[in-house]
C-alpha cells in the first residue's frame, strides 16, 4: 500500500512546487499535474497507486517527427543513459504521443518524489533538444 | 503466451482498431482474468499439498507400524533359532519377508510423495510470485492509464479543445523564445543604460561648466569676477561666441 494518498501527495507537491502550480485532475483515476513555471510550464502527471507512484511528462507528438525509425533508434539509444526516466510511446487523446516516465516505490519520500519531478522535466527537456533534429520543423507543425 | 504478450498484442491491434480505451479495458480484463486464474490455481495447489502431506503422513505412520513389526519378527526369529525350531523361524521369517517387501513399497512411495510436496510447494511459489507480478502489471496499466487520461484532460482543456498535449518540445521552445527574450531585453537595457550613462556624464560635466555649452553659476560668476565689462556679458550674446574667458576656461574647453 502507498504511504500516500493522491490528497496528501497534493498537499506535499503544493509546497514543494507552490499551490498555484499544482492540481488534483478529475478524472475517473486520480492523478495530479505539477506545473514548472520554470521550464516552459511542462507539465508533469504524477498517479498513485498501491504499488507504485507514477510520474510522467509527453515529450513530443509522433506526428511531429520526421523520422520514426531515427527517432526510435535514438530513443532506445538514449533510454539506458537517461538517469531515473525512460522513454516510451503512448496514446493521448488518441495522438500516439512520445512520453518520458518514471515509477518510485509508494514509500517514496516527499523529497525523492520533488527530485524524480526535476529530474523529469530535465530529462525530458534535454531528450526533445537531442531529439531535435529527427523532428518536422517547428514553423511546419506550429 | 505470457501476460505481456498478450498485453501487447492487444495495444497493437486496438491502436489501430478501436484506440486506447478499448486497449486498456481489455490488457485490465485479461488481467483479471490471469489473476483470477492464478488464484485459482493457487487454491487448487494448496488443496492438493495438503491431501499428499496427509496421505504421506498415513504411510509414514503404517510404516512406523511395519518397522515395529519388523523388530518383533526379528527377534522371534532369534529365538526360535536359539531354540533350534527351524520350522518355527521359517514361519515367521516368511511373515518378515511380506513385512519387509511392504517397507520396501513403503519407502518407494513416501518417497514419491516427497517429490509431489517438493513439486507442489515450488508450484505454490511460482503461483505466488505470478499473482504478484500480475498484480504489479495491473498496477502499472492503471497508473499509466490515469496519467494518460490526466494528461488527455489538461490537453482538451488547456489546448482550445484541439486535443494536443503540451509536450517537452513545447516547453523547450518557449524556453528558447523567453531566452532569446531575454536576451534582446537584456541588450536593449545595456544599450538604455549605455545611453542613459552619457546623458548622465554629459549632465555632471555640464554641472560642472566643463562642457561648451555649459552655463554654471560658477563659471557666470567667474566669469563677472575676471572680466573687464561685466555689463556687456549680460547681453544676448550667445555665451558660445565667447573667446576663452580665462586661461582655465579654456584649459577645461580644450578639454571638454
Amino acid at each position: 500500500m502507498s504511504r500516500w494518498t493522491t490528497q496528501e501527495l497534493c498537499t506535499s507537491l503544493s509546497a514543494a512546487f507552490g499551490a498555484d502550480n499544482v492540481e488534483e485532475i478529475p478524472t475517473a483515476d486520480e492523478a495530479i499535474q505539477v506545473v514548472l513555471p520554470d521550464l516552459g510550464d511542462l507539465g508533469i502527471t504524477i498517479a498513485v497507486t498501491d504499488r507504485q507512484l507514477f510520474v510522467s511528462t509527453p515529450l513530443v507528438e509522433a506526428a511531429q517527427v520526421r523520422d520514426r525509425a531515427g527517432f526510435n533508434e535514438a530513443c532506445m539509444r538514449l533510454n539506458p543513459i537517461n538517469p531515473l526516466s525512460n522513454l516510451g510511446l503512448t496514446t493521448i487523446n488518441g495522438r500516439d504521443t512520445y512520453i518520458v516516465f518514471g515509477e518510485l516505490s509508494p514509500d517514496a519520500t516527499a523529497d525523492q518524489l520533488e527530485l524524480e519531478i526535476h529530474t523529469l522535466a530535465d530529462n525530458a527537456l534535454d531528450a526533445i533538444e537531442a531529439l531535435k533534429p529527427y523532428l518536422t520543423s517547428s514553423e511546419a507543425t506550429a | 503466451m505470457s501476460i505481456l504478450t498478450k498485453i501487447f498484442t492487444l495495444l497493437r491491434g486496438g491502436a489501430t482498431e478501436a484506440g486506447q480505451a478499448v486497449v486498456d479495458a481489455n490488457a485490465l480484463r485479461i488481467l483479471d482474468q490471469e489473476i483470477r486464474d492464478a488464484g485459482n490455481e493457487l487454491t487448487r495447489s494448496k488443496q492438493e499439498l495438503t491431501k499428499v502431506m496427509a496421505q504421506r503422513q498415513l504411510l509414514a505412520g503404517k510404516s512406523a507400524d511395519r518397522m515395529a513389526k519388523r523388530a518383533e519378527y526379528e527377534g522371534y526369529i532369534a529365538g526360535a533359532l536359539r531354540k533350534g525350531d527351524e520350522a518355527l523361524a521359517r514361519e515367521v521369517a516368511e511373515r518378515l519377508a511380506a513385512v519387509e517387501n511392504d517397507l520396501s513399497t513403503d519407502a518407494q512411495t513416501l518417497a514419491t510423495y516427497d517429490d509431489s510436496i517438493n513439486a507442489l510447494k515450488s508450484a505454490i511459489k511460482q503461483t505466488e510470485h505470478k499473482l504478484t507480478r500480475v498484480k504489479q502489471q495491473i498496477d502499472t496499466v492503471k497508473a499509466t492509464e490515469a496519467v494518460q487520461r490526466a494528461q488527455g484532460a489538461v490537453a482538451s482543456r488547456s489546448a482550445g479543445a484541439n486535443g494536443k498535449v503540451g509536450t517537452a518540445l513545447d516547453s523547450l521552445e518557449r524556453i528558447q523564445a523567453r531566452q532569446a527574450e531575454r536576451g534582446a531585453r537584456m541588450q536593449a537595457a545595456a544599450q538604455l543604460e549605455a545611453e542613459s550613462g552619457d546623458s548622465d556624464l554629459n549632465a555632471r560635466l555640464a554641472n560642472a561648466g566643463l562642457l561648451p555649452q555649459s552655463a554654471s553659476v560658477d563659471n557666470i560668476l567667474e566669469r563677472f569676477r575676471n572680466q573687464d565689462k561685466p555689463v556687456q556679458q549680460l547681453s544676448h550674446e550667445p555665451q558660445r561666441a565667447l573667446p576663452a574667458a580665462t586661461p582655465a576656461d579654456a584649459e577645461r574647453q580644450s578639454r571638454s
